[in-house]
């Protein structure tokens, strides 16, 4: 499923995009001017003008609830060389994190984006660790050159949806 | 209308004895803070504010953010001035006291009063700043009392550095005869961003000029909300109580009873019935309803007065006419009920005699909507009125026999 060419999505994972609850939807040291929106929504993240950027320093939260529960199977997360993020660590189910208390907690799960993956190839999570997630905290530690900015032009979420998860489906692709 | 939570720094160092703003620079901060509590719970219900101290033996939240004014105003009594300014750690901590505040999607606001000089370099406050910015912290920042050099540059970059949409202000209040709180006013710290507190700010101006004019009872409802409450309540109180005893004094008069004409115009304007005269008896009704207190209580000192006939068709009217706003049915029961204690008196004869009209009645029923003469229980009704009428005047054995009737 990972070598999968990079804009196709593994079988039977929609994009959750529809299912985010966009007004709980929060993002912590973005810039006014380049808001999580660029990034998330529809039809903004494919436009490459609009980005995501972080304001005081490179550190980003994002905080997505959705409006039911899903299962998370992996993320796309494209920017440019240089601003891109590098480690970026998620958090299913945790409400309302701040900076301080991003360290303290462990992560569902933690990757480290290769250029690779910034051009749109998509990152495979632990599966298991998200198989019920009603909101998803993204936290954006550091960026690919260091900088005091980091730019994010698109984040795709890839998953099923737990009431519409079709059993056959599921059945084919796990392959372990 | 911004939904806020609320930290508010207060320096009580030692700089704040000084007396260049009245009474002193303390007392003059904590009729600022009071008017600020005021202010931002009055812009929306569910805002809370918190205070704590900077200076003293160390920073000591007094409250938590809270919604609860006299919580926040008791607590600013018995403060003691002394000790030094400790600006980072105040704000540092009032930021922790929104982050664990009750209703995570208030905004979150630390305002800080720096009346002593400051004595962090730039770098320490930028970095605080940059904090705040990050963890979306609004900032506004009342610089009073002492003026050293360079107090002014570093907490302009304080604030040029949090300010986000321009949603973090500074202050600076010179020494004068204007009191503290009345320059803050007109600040945007009090109005907020775009409207919000202005309406409550001017009410305070005009308080502060005029002595409490602005406000009702002559209670200011921020000094003493419990007494303003309780005078509020009161009065209304005593209106709905004399409402209810002009209703009363209402009804009776419909009781002794009127001729056919006036038992009719106020069928007329209870049908509303494109009359001439039942226009005017809309009018008539539309008029008394608008100044419906009033001419109740009218009424009702008319009836003590024994003065019945001028009183009577008004409120006939509106009797009638509140009835039918609601019900048909109710309406017609009304009647009824009317009927009956009309035939109780013997005065009431008249409208006995009108009701037993067949034809008077009927012609009022089909005009009635909703009520079909051709029904049976109508006739019923009808035809038990007219067996009424006769033996009631004689006798008081109506009741069993209407309620048998309904």
């Amino acid at each position: 499923m990972a070598s999968v060419v990079s804009a196709a999505m593994p079988r039977s994972q929609v994009d959750l995009v529809d299912f985010v609850d966009w007004s709980g939807v929060e993002c912590l040291n973005q810039s006014t001017s380049h808001s999580l929106d660029n990034a998330l929504k529809q039809g903004y993240r494919d436009d490459d003008g609009l980005h995501l950027e972080s304001d005081a320093d490179e550190q980003l939260l994002i905080y997505i609830p959705f409006t039911q529960v899903i299962k998370l199977h992996s993320v796309i997360i494209k920017g440019p060389e240089e601003e891109g993020p590098k480690t970026v660590k998620l958090f299913a189910n945790k409400e309302h994190m701040g900076f301080s208390n991003a360290n303290d907690y462990v992560p569902s799960d933690s990757i480290a984006l290769s250029p690779e993956n910034l051009k749109g190839t998509p990152v495979n999570l632990k599966y298991v660790k998200f198989q019920s997630v009603r909101s998803l905290t993204i936290f954006i530690e550091d960026n690919q050159g260091g900088n005091d900015i980091s730019k994010i032009q698109k984040i795709v979420l890839c998953g099923t949806t737990v009431d519409t998860t079709n059993m056959k489906d599921l059945k084919k692709i796990e392959e372990h | 209308m911004v939904l806020e939570a609320t930290m508010i720094c207060i320096d009580n160092s030692e700089w704040t004895r000084n007396g260049d703003y009245s009474p002193s620079r303390f007392q003059a901060q904590a009729e600022a803070v009071n008017l600020i509590c005021g202010a931002k719970t009055q812009s929306n219900p569910e805002n809370t504010v918190g205070v704590l101290t900077m200076a003293g033996k160390g920073v000591r939240v007094l409250v938590t953010p809270t919604s609860d004014l006299g919580k926040i105003l008791s607590c600013m009594h018995g403060l003691e001035i002394g000790g030094e300014l400790n600006l980072t750690a105040g704000i540092q901590v009032a930021q922790l006291a929104l982050k664990h505040r009750q209703n995570k999607k208030q905004q979150q606001r630390i305002i800080v009063f720096a009346g002593s000089p400051i004595k962090y370099d730039k770098k320490t406050l930028e970095a605080i700043g940059r904090k705040l910015k990050k963890n979306s912290v609004s900032l506004d920042i009342v610089d009073f009392g002492e003026c050293d050099d360079g107090k002014p540059e570093k907490l302009e970059t304080l604030i040029s550095v949090v300010n986000n949409n321009d949603s973090s202000h500074i202050v600076r209040v010179p020494p004068g005869p204007n009191a503290l709180s009345d320059v803050l006013m007109s600040t945007p710290i009090f109005t907020g961003d775009g409207d919000g507190g202005s309406g409550f700010a001017a009410a305070a101006a005009a308080a502060a000029a005029g002595g409490m004019s602005g406000f009702d009872f002559g209670v200011d409802p921020n000094i003493d909300p419990e007494l303003a409450l309780a005078l509020r309540v009161s009065m209304e109180e005593e209106r709905a109580r004399q409402e209810a005893a002009a209703k009363k004094a209402a009804e009776e008069a419909a009781k002794q009873e009127k001729e056919g004409e006036q038992a009719s115009s106020s069928h007329d304007a209870t049908m509303a019935e494109p009359d001439s005269s039942s226009a005017s008896a809309v009018d008539d009704k539309r008029h008394k309803l608008t100044d419906d207190e009033t001419a109740l209580l009218e009424q009702a000192l008319a009836m003590s007065m024994d003065d019945p006939k001028s009183t009577n068709v008004a409120v006939a009217d509106t009797d009638m006419s509140e009835a039918t706003a609601d019900d048909q049915e109710l309406a017609f029961a009304l009647q009824m009920s009317v009927q009956d204690n009309v035939k109780d008196s013997s005065t009431h004869s008249e409208m006995s005699k009108a009701l037993e009209d067949q034809s008077f009645v009927s012609s009022i029923l089909n005009s009635l909507p909703g009520v079909d003469p051709n029904d049976a229980s109508v006739k019923d009704l009808l035809a038990s009125l007219q067996g009424q009428s006769e033996p009631l005047q004689k006798q008081n054995e109506d009741k069993p026999e209407n309620e048998g009737d309904k």
